[in-house]
């Protein structure tokens, strides 16, 4: 990178820096993380981009304002599942638990990406069935703060044509707070496909 | 809209309206948590009943824990006499038992701290056992998350570089009393939920299962450990001293055994 900054001026140097970072590995600031032109394939812990292009970028008191509005979001929940330690020992106590939004649908890890393409199929699908085939319909995706699950999810919606996409990227962690969660089990036709 | 414009105010905006949502009430997570742990309770203590108490056991923590896998708790238990042993539940964590000492003779219960990993907001259980077998349990909530799957910031290696050192520092002693120490404990206390954020692989869990701490011949506590615990164990303890050598042993789950011995204080004048 130093060698090119010396060709390509200071500004532009930096901007390259700043694409690379995102297109390669997790940001180190939270301040202007640019937008990757694609799905984000970096780890999902990270800072994330302030915008979605295409798409409203929410916090909690404005999600709790259209739950509680006519035009009821589908909420879509893409946080991972817990991983239970390959090394657990066995007959230990493992309960994991899923607070989320009340209502909400548990997809895990479908802002995963790569997706393998049959688990694409299936998240299209169920948000077809969820929003009822209505592209215009209201949706609210998330996961954790500083998580890309919920970007990615958001992205494949705005590609795939729907039109009022939320993303609310302060997830359950902004949720909770304020408003009262419940505890999640997965999607079942999500978990029945199986997978990670 | 400049970024950290928007960042700021979504911030004040969910303040705003936080005290009116707040007030919508609590009630159906209040029920879910009370579910929850007659569910953790009744496969950690089967059918025993447990009481609940305000004096035999308290749980201190930080409403809202600045580092959620680091969360500081000092659990205090006044009367020596009455307690056999402490577990440590945390409720919303993945695996919920986080701790179990049990107290030997040259035990001084009153004040144990220890620091935790926090998944989710949760409450907090101690549950004390008394010599005649019941059990008692106090209760706090705790506001942190995500604390089990936290990296640590550093390579594995990094991590594990001088795994099983120990440290131990004493408090002044006074002729009669028992003495307050501080055990450190180097282990990454890896959870097994933690990513590597490089090779994005799982690093296996690496915990330390069991540390037993002696004064001379006699025992002052044996914990049982688990992954909810923070990496590098901290715990602080009282005991009676009698003169001889304070011994540690601990092992983690992947065979790992580490023993120590340490000169305990002499009262001063």
């Amino acid at each position: 990178m130093g060698l090119r900054g010396l060709f390509l001026g200071r500004a532009a140097a930096i901007t390259a820096a700043a694409l690379c970072l995102a297109a390669a590995e997790p940001a180190d600031s939270p301040v202007n993380v640019p937008e990757p032109p694609g799905l984000y394939t970096g780890p999902q812990r990270g800072y994330t981009p302030p915008t979605l292009k295409g798409a409203h970028v929410v916090d909690g008191a404005a999600v709790a304002e259209m739950i509680a509005g006519p035009d009821k979001p589908v909420l879509i929940d893409v946080a991972p599942r817990e991983r239970k330690p390959a090394n657990f020992p066995e007959g230990r106590l493992w309960l994991p638990v899923h607070p989320s939004i009340p209502g909400a649908v548990w997809l895990p890890n479908a802002g995963a990406a790569p997706l393998p393409p049959e688990r694409e199929v299936l998240f299209f699908n169920r948000v077809e069935q969820l929003t009822g085939g209505d592209k215009g319909k209201p949706i609210v995706v998330f996961c954790h703060v500083e998580c890309w699950g919920s970007w990615n999810a958001g992205k494949r919606l705005v590609d795939k044509g729907y039109t009022a996409v939320n993303w609310f990227p302060l997830g359950v962690e902004g949720w909770q707070d304020f408003h009262e969660t419940r505890n999640l089990t997965e999607d079942p036709e999500w978990k029945q496909a199986g997978g990670p | 809209m400049r970024p950290t414009l928007a960042f700021t105010l979504a911030f004040s905006a969910a303040t705003l309206f936080a005290p009116l949502a707040h007030a919508a009430g609590a009630s159906d997570t209040d029920q879910e948590r009370n579910a929850r742990w007659q569910e953790i309770a009744k496969s950690i203590f089967g059918d025993k009943t447990i009481e609940s108490t305000d004096t035999l056991v308290k749980i201190e923590a930080p409403k809202r824990a600045e580092d959620a896998a680091l969360v500081p708790i000092t659990l205090s238990m006044p009367d020596r006499e009455k307690i056999k042993s402490v577990s440590l539940i945390i409720d919303d964590n993945p695996a919920p038992y986080a701790a179990k000492f049990e107290f030997g003779p040259a035990a001084d219960t009153r004040e144990l701290k220890l620091r935790v990993r926090v998944n989710n907001y949760t409450d907090m259980h101690a549950v004390v056992e008394t010599p005649d077998g019941k059990l008692y349990e106090a209760k706090q909530f705790v506001k942190a998350s995500g604390g089990c799957s936290a990296p640590m910031g550093m390579s594995d290696e990094e991590a594990m570089k001088g795994m099983g050192d120990m440290r131990m520092k004493f408090a002044e002693a006074q002729p009669g009393k028992p003495v307050e120490a501080t055990l450190m404990i180097r282990h990454p206390n890896f959870s097994g939920m933690q990513m590597n954020q490089v090779t994005r692989d799982f690093t296996p869990a690496r915990y330390i299962d069991k540390v037993t701490v002696s004064a001379g011949d006699e025992t002052v506590f044996t914990m049982t450990g688990d992954i909810s615990i923070a990496s590098n164990p901290v715990i602080n303890f009282g005991f009676k001293p009698d003169g001889k050598a304070i011994k540690v042993a601990a092992s983690d789950n992947q065979g790992g055994r580490w023993s120590h011995s340490f000169n305990a204080p002499s009262p001063t004048n």
